[in-house]
């Protein structure tokens, strides 16, 4: 059958988009090569890797095997959308400072399930944090220093908690003023 | 021969260390070290956690058109005839290619280029290239391939590499000189016969290792776009875009200046996107074709067709030890199973052999290895190419020695510790060698000496240890021009922009540049711009491969920016009339060493200097110096520097499944200088668990028909968070008289001796020895209950006779110690 | 990338409607609930729909809760996640929600559903591939072709049942709901099951699956647990699948046990007899264990529908029928 194409309403990071696409397109396809939201990655286009992960209701979604109109009335966040005008997202930092990300592929969908991880337990232990990113695969870092960026963010997120919001940054203090 | 003591009969190992040459030494510029070493973060990290890093994929050009490839449904056939008549005619598809039009063999070793973009005239697996089509979208693309005709006439397909050593009547390369052999190699050093005939113990066993895939998280990917200039633009998911811009040219008979060869950011490759690929050159010819940009984005299936996986190796090895722990000899018989076509096999069988030759002194020396066709996707170099599949077999037959011999499998491995500045039987030489360090932070770390044989029933302790290349002296095309260069231009701002060929595959080889030229310029990190792999704008680099991009870009970098710190030295020092050894440059300043108050910044630095000499610019380059052995082949696997490494895995072995638990692994690596530890110990850690993912779960194979067994991420299974040891990285820095301030290679060698480890840990915990890579529980278990079975046979009594060798198992005199 | 072939796609906002365009479009239409199966298998070009009807939706569906009669209502829209984590299924059913929790990782989880995973499309190594793959070899019995690659000569598919949690819902004799626009239907899930790999569901076109009932659990309590084979601790199908229930008497001693097994054909198999053989001995008799292991290992035969040596997975099935027995006392009742 040829392909019927619609105009999909999305909220995507924080804004409605109307797109127009194809209805058996995925949302990875649309995010990527509608709305040009690159970020997103694609390694196996079948769930098997985790790259396309993104929020969806701020819960981890693989986006390769999500239909597009599925995600309509629902909130999309992708790792261009943990950046806001506060500058970028804790686990962006600590992922950086912790050296975590080496080709960096895998990371955007990482980064992503570690921030559904911690919206939801910000107190994740090491065991929970592999838990959580059971579905995300590395294939440079051995997943060590990811563990350790997200264990860094839960410290920060908890001095910040206890600081107040001055010392959100933690230790990843160095970060703030360094970057370029 | 003891550590540092240099026999007479070999060469003088420091001669070129003393030769004019152009390598700097491990001292930093100043008076000390202000970026190097500093657990700095990476240069383009940033982007990459944000998703603001382009890869190729992320690439796209107005009117771009999607590419798509019709593969070989049969592992060995010839084509009689391909019609593309109905493709051409559909809408939505601006181009067809077949093989006819680019004839041209290529591969990136000269002599031994039998690869085609698309198939002429014969497909040797199924995934081989037939066709290719541009078209509006892939969806049209994919539905032009099957309107094209392809009629084939079936061949007799060969799996198995002893068939197709055997066979003569079946030929997959026909002109090929030997049959089915792509490249035999046997060399000799000393009197490995004598020497074995004279050893107390000596032990000879047949082992195997298996294909393994890299698997990098991105797939190939390649743009080009023919613009109306004549120039052709390629963006790809390469590591080594030189090779790709000389085979560009001459497959599509376009001058090379007409060509220009862009590396974006690179999602993963560890030896995977070291060959030109199929889609690069399609990609350009239907961009010439059909005058609009056209992309290839390869399915994770095509990337396993595209391969060029780790050989699997079929490996006799017989090694010989005197009572007291030295080694006298090891004689290696090694089937190589290569796959359809030659990518890097030539260097793959050699690094077979020569690659053995260190970290333990090894006197008599002999290998002999022939690797072949077989009508199965292509191997080719992966991370610890050529080498780590013979460095399982001498790791775990050293200790088999050991335990022979009573002595401690770390003693041993001191005992035999070749040290620093010596030469190998193989006649390379060898320069700073930590490798001594690397074995007691590992057995320091692990707590082997009070924890080995006490953990308990099923656990255990093994320990390996392995040497690595840092780039080698070999040049895949003969040449003299330098293999690595560097070009830096200075900005009036103060910033520094180095343009580096070098391809950052994620190893960080851009924060390595930058961290040299921040060092050297006395500046920030932030201060360094690093542009690299693009054949426009960067000097050539011979690509991110056999770890050359720290040693040999490092050295070029440090050339290059040295130039350029004299100059600015001698401007700062003319304007304060001082003499130029009292300006240092530090942290974005120049600054006088004897009167501190007089300072002036980086920028106002170059300012002077520019208005002094000329506009700032320098290029550095670096060559190895004449290595190797005298004899054909002895410049493969001659490197200017060596790293070494050294390991010890903990294992849990579940006696009622064979299932095997690894809760630690402690990996210590001689990187030499370790310019940003951080850096290292990610390529330790990623090494370290490539080894152990390959150990367990990854097999690259095919099935009774040829097809790929497991081509997608689910069924090749990598190791997820759960699966993974905790790894422990140290690091051992024995300064190399030659590396960038001393340092060595960290993203190969790491990997090798992970693998020997777990199956040495695994004999400790359970008394088996595992031979056959990879140790599913099936073997491991089959393993536990012959030797169970010889046990009992043998009245209960421990280390008792042979039991059978089942399940890829030794049985026999292995034996439990406790 | 693996691009779909072109259909028409609907969210129907109630369980009315999506019974509607059931009934309208029946065998042309393919259901999506979590797609974690669905959309790997249309890539794979298995199924040819001409219109996929979102569930996503359908709130009604989604939700647990006890019913009147004691029994643990699951709603076929519950996410995996959500069946794992749910209090009343800890208390009632644990060894669901072990079953629930071993099922692919994490991400998945949160997607897939309860009602998606009874109603998992059978697997094996000759079909869980691309178009060009399953083409280079002439196709099979289950999808476009005429042979078995795994029984040469068979007549019928053996892709193999490989969802956790059907093991387990067998075990603990779980009824399903079954919906179309004409009747709605129970259906204890063993029936729901046949034994013919190219389709192993007793699901018309134009039905749905709306809930799943678990009987409430005996008054001395109703343990259950679960055990799984696989070669990663995430994301793998299971090599093997053991679902365990038991009560027990005033003593402690088995009152009755069942044990399933799955991953092996196309259906989750209950192992006969085990009631009789554990029946007065303890749960952490280990040898009892065993010889019930014993005796699911004498009737199935794991066949190379599955990647994994099929001798090993046969000689594994007795220490997996343990541990799921362990499990399951770990779980409580
Ligand atoms: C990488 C990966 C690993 C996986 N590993 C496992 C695993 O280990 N164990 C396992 O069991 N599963 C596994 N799965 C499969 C899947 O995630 C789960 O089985 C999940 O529960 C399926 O639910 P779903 O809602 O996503 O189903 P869908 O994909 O939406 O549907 C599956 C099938 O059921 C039908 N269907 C869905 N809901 C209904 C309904 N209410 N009524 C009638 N028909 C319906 C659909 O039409 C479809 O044919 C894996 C999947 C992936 C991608
Ligand atoms: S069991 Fe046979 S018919 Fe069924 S999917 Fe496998 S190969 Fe095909
Ligand atoms: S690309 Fe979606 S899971 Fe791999
Ligand atoms: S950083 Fe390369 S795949 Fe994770």
């Amino acid at each position: 059958m040829t392909a019927e194409t619609r105009i999909l309403r999305l909220h995507v990071n924080g804004s409605d988009v109307d797109v127009a696409a194809p209805s058996h397109w995925t949302l990875l396809e649309v995010v990527r090569y509608r709305l040009g939201l690159t970020g997103t990655k694609q390694g196996c286009d079948k769930g098997d890797c985790g790259a396309c992960t993104l929020l969806v209701d701020g819960r981890a979604r693989l986006s390769c095997i999500t239909l597009a109109g599925d995600a309509v009335g629902h909130r999309v966040t992708t790792i261009e959308g943990l950046v806001t005008k506060d500058g970028l997202d804790l686990l962006q930092r600590t992922f950086d400072e912790a050296g975590a990300l080496q080709c960096g592929f895998c990371q955007p969908g990482m980064i992503v399930a570690a921030r559904a991880c911690l919206d939801a337990k910000p107190e994740a232990t090491r065991a929970e944090v592999k838990e959580a990113l059971a579905s995300n695969l590395c294939r440079c870092t051995g997943y060590t220093k990811i563990f350790e960026a997200v264990e860094q963010a839960v410290r920060a997120g908890r001095a910040a908690h206890t600081n107040g919001p001055a010392s959100l940054v933690g230790d990843s203090a160095a970060l703030a003023g360094g970057r370029r | 021969m003891s550590a540092g003591k240099l026999p007479a009969d070999r060469a003088d190992p420091l001669q070129h260390a003393r030769s004019p040459n152009r390598t700097f030494g491990p001292q930093p510029p100043g008076a000390q070290f202000e970026v190097v070493g500093k657990r700095s973060r990476k240069v383009d990290a940033a982007g990459k956690a944000t998703g603001e890093a382009r890869y190729t994929d992320d690439l796209a050009l107005p009117g771009m058109l999607h590419g798509k490839t019709l593969r070989s449904p049969h592992p060995h056939a010839r084509i009689k005839r391909i019609d593309t008549a109905k493709a051409e005619a559909l809408p939505g598809v601006l181009g067809v290619v077949t093989g006819a039009e680019m004839p041209v063999r290529f591969g990136v070793i000269p002599w031994t280029q039998d690869e085609t973009a698309l198939a002429v005239d014969k497909v040797r697996f199924i995934g081989d290239p037939v066709a290719a089509v541009a078209a509006v979208d892939e969806e049209t693309a994919q539905a032009a391939l099957r309107l094209i005709e392809v009629d084939y006439e079936l061949l007799t397909p060969l799996f198995d590499p002893a068939e197709a050593l055997a066979r003569k009547d079946v030929v997959i390369h026909e002109g090929n000189k030997h049959g089915n052999v792509t490249k035999e190699v046997l060399l000799e050093f000393g009197d490995p016969d004598g020497a074995l005939a004279r050893s107390d113990f000596v032990v000879e066993d047949d082992y195997e290792f298996h294909g393994t895939a890299h698997a990098p998280i991105e797939t190939h990917v390649a743009l080009a776009r023919y613009g109306s200039d004549g120039v052709l633009t390629l963006w790809s998911a390469t590591q080594i875009p030189h090779y790709v811009h000389r085979e560009l040219a001459r497959v599509l008979d376009l001058p090379a200046p007409q060509i220009r060869v862009i590396q974006p950011h690179l999602g993963g490759a560890f030896g995977g996107k070291s060959d030109p690929f199929s889609l690069e050159f399609c990609a350009a010819k239907l961009a010439i074709k059909t005058r609009r940009p056209v992309k290839f984005l390869y399915t994770r299936e095509e990337e396993f067709y595209a391969h060029r996986g780790r050989h699997p190796m079929q490996m006799r090895f017989k090694t010989g030890m005197t009572k007291d722990g030295r080694l006298t000899a090891v004689d290696s018989k090694i089937l190589i199973d290569g796959g359809a076509y030659s990518s890097f096999g030539l260097v793959t069988t050699y690094y077979s052999g020569q690659l053995l030759t260190g970290p333990h002194d090894l006197p008599n020396y002999r290998f002999h290895s022939t690797r072949v066709f077989t009508n199965k996707p292509p191997c080719g170099p992966k991370r610890g190419h050529g080498s780590v599949q013979p460095r399982f077999a001498l790791e775990v037959q050293l200790d088999r020695l050991a335990e022979k011999a009573g002595l401690d499998p770390i003693e041993v491995r001191r005992r035999n510790f070749q040290g620093a500045y010596t030469t190998t039987v193989n006649g390379q030489r060898v320069t700073s060698n930590g490798f001594d360090q690397c074995l007691a932070q590992v057995e320091a770390a692990s707590g082997w000496k009070a924890r080995r044989g006490k953990l308990g029933r099923g656990k255990g302790l093994g320990c390996a240890g392995s040497m690595y290349i840092s780039g080698t002296n070999y040049c895949v095309y003969p040449n003299d021009m330098p293999q690595a260069g560097i070009q830096i231009k200075v900005d009036r701002s103060g910033l520094v922009t180095v343009f580096s060929g070098a391809s950052d595959i994620g190893q960080g080889s851009n924060t390595v540049v930058a961290t040299i030229v921040a060092e050297e310029l006395g500046l920030r990190l932030e201060d360094v711009r690093v542009v690299a792999a693009d054949s426009d704008l960067c000097p050539v680099d011979l690509g991110a491969y056999s770890s050359r991009i720290t040693f040999m870009v490092g050295n070029a970098a440090i050339h290059a920016a040295r130039k350029l710190r004299k100059l600015v030295q001698q401007a700062v020092a003319e304007e304060w009339g001082v003499a130029p050894e009292r300006v240092a440059l530090a942290g974005g300043f120049a600054f006088d060493l004897e009167e501190r108050a007089r300072v002036v910044s980086s920028a106002k630095a170059f300012h002077l200097a520019e208005a002094k000499f000329e506009t700032l610019g320098a290029t550095g380059s670096y060559n190895t110096p004449n290595l190797g052995g005298d004899y054909r082949g002895g410049t493969i696997g001659a490197s200017p520097a060596y790293s070494f490494t050294a390991c010890v895995a903990e294992v849990d072995v579940d006696l009622e499944t064979g299932e095997v638990r690894v809760p630690h692994v402690w990996t210590s690596h001689d990187c030499g200088r370790a310019l940003n530890p951080v850096l290292v110990e990610g390529q330790i850690e990623g090494s370290a668990y490539m080894g152990f993912g390959e150990v367990f779960l990854e097999s690259h194979a095919v099935n009774q028909y040829g097809l790929t067994t497991r081509p997608n991420l689910l069924d090749y299974t990598i190791p997820t968070a759960l699966d993974c040891p905790e790894f422990h990285a140290s690091i051992v820095e024995s300064l190399d008289p030659e590396g960038p301030y001393g340092a060595k290679e960290a993203g190969e060698g790491p990997l090798h001796p992970t693998i020997p480890a777990i199956a040495n840990a695994i004999h400790d915990a359970c008394g088996i020895w595992l031979t056959k890579l990879p140790f599913t529980p099936a073997k491991v278990l089959a393993a536990l209950q012959a030797k169970a079975k010889a046990d009992a046979a043998s009245g209960g009594t421990r280390g008792g006779a042979s039991g059978g060798a089942s399940g890829g198992a030794l049985g026999g005199d292995q034996g439990g110690k406790r | 990338m693996l691009r779909l072939e072109p259909f028409a796609f609907a969210k129907p906002q109630t369980t009315d409607e999506a019974l509607a365009l059931l009934a309208r479009h029946g065998a042309k239409a393919k259901l999506i609930a979590g797609g974690t199966d669905l959309l790997p298998n249309l890539k794979h070009g298995l199924y040819e729909p001409e219109v996929v009807i979102a569930l996503s939706d359908l709130a009604e569906l989604r939700g647990v809760a006890v019913n009147g009669a004691g029994e643990l209502e699951i709603g076929a829209m519950t996410t995996l996640e959500e069946v794992e984590r749910a209090a009343l299924v800890r208390a009632r059913a644990p060894g669901l929600a072990q079953a629930a929790a071993a099922v692919a990782g994490p991400t998945q989880r949160t997607m897939g559903t309860l009602g998606g995973n009874v109603c998992l499309d059978t697997r094996c190594v000759w079909i869980n591939q691309s178009h060009f793959w399953r083409q280079s070899l002439g196709f099979c019995l289950k999808k476009d072709g005429t042979v078995c690659h795994v029984v040469k000569g068979g007549k019928s598919c053996v892709a193999a049942a490989s969802n956790d949690t059907a093991t387990l819902l067998v075990a603990l004799r779980a009824r399903l709901t079954i919906r179309s626009a004409a009747a709605t239907r129970e259906v204890a899930i063993a029936d729901f099951y046949k034994a013919d790999g190219a389709m192993n569901l007793r699901l018309a076109p134009d039905e749905l699956l709306t809930r799943i009932t678990v009987p409430a659990p005996a008054p001395q309590g109703t343990w259950s647990g679960y055990a799984k084979l696989r070669p990663r601790a995430s994301i793998d199908f299971p090599r093997l699948s053991v679902g365990v229930a038991w009560t027990t008497q005033q003593d402690g001693t088995f009152a009755d046990a069942t044990v399933v097994v799955s991953a092996i054909a196309a259906t989750p198999r209950v192992i006969a007899g085990i009631g009789e053989l554990l029946r007065g001995r303890r749960p952490d008799d280990l040898a009892a264990l065993l010889a019930a292991g014993e005796k699911a290992r004498s009737v199935v035969t794991p066949l190379t529908n599955i990647d994994g040596d099929p001798q090993w997975r046969r000689a594994m099935v007795p220490v997996f029928v343990k541990r799921s027995f362990l499990a399951g006392a770990r779980g409580g009742a």
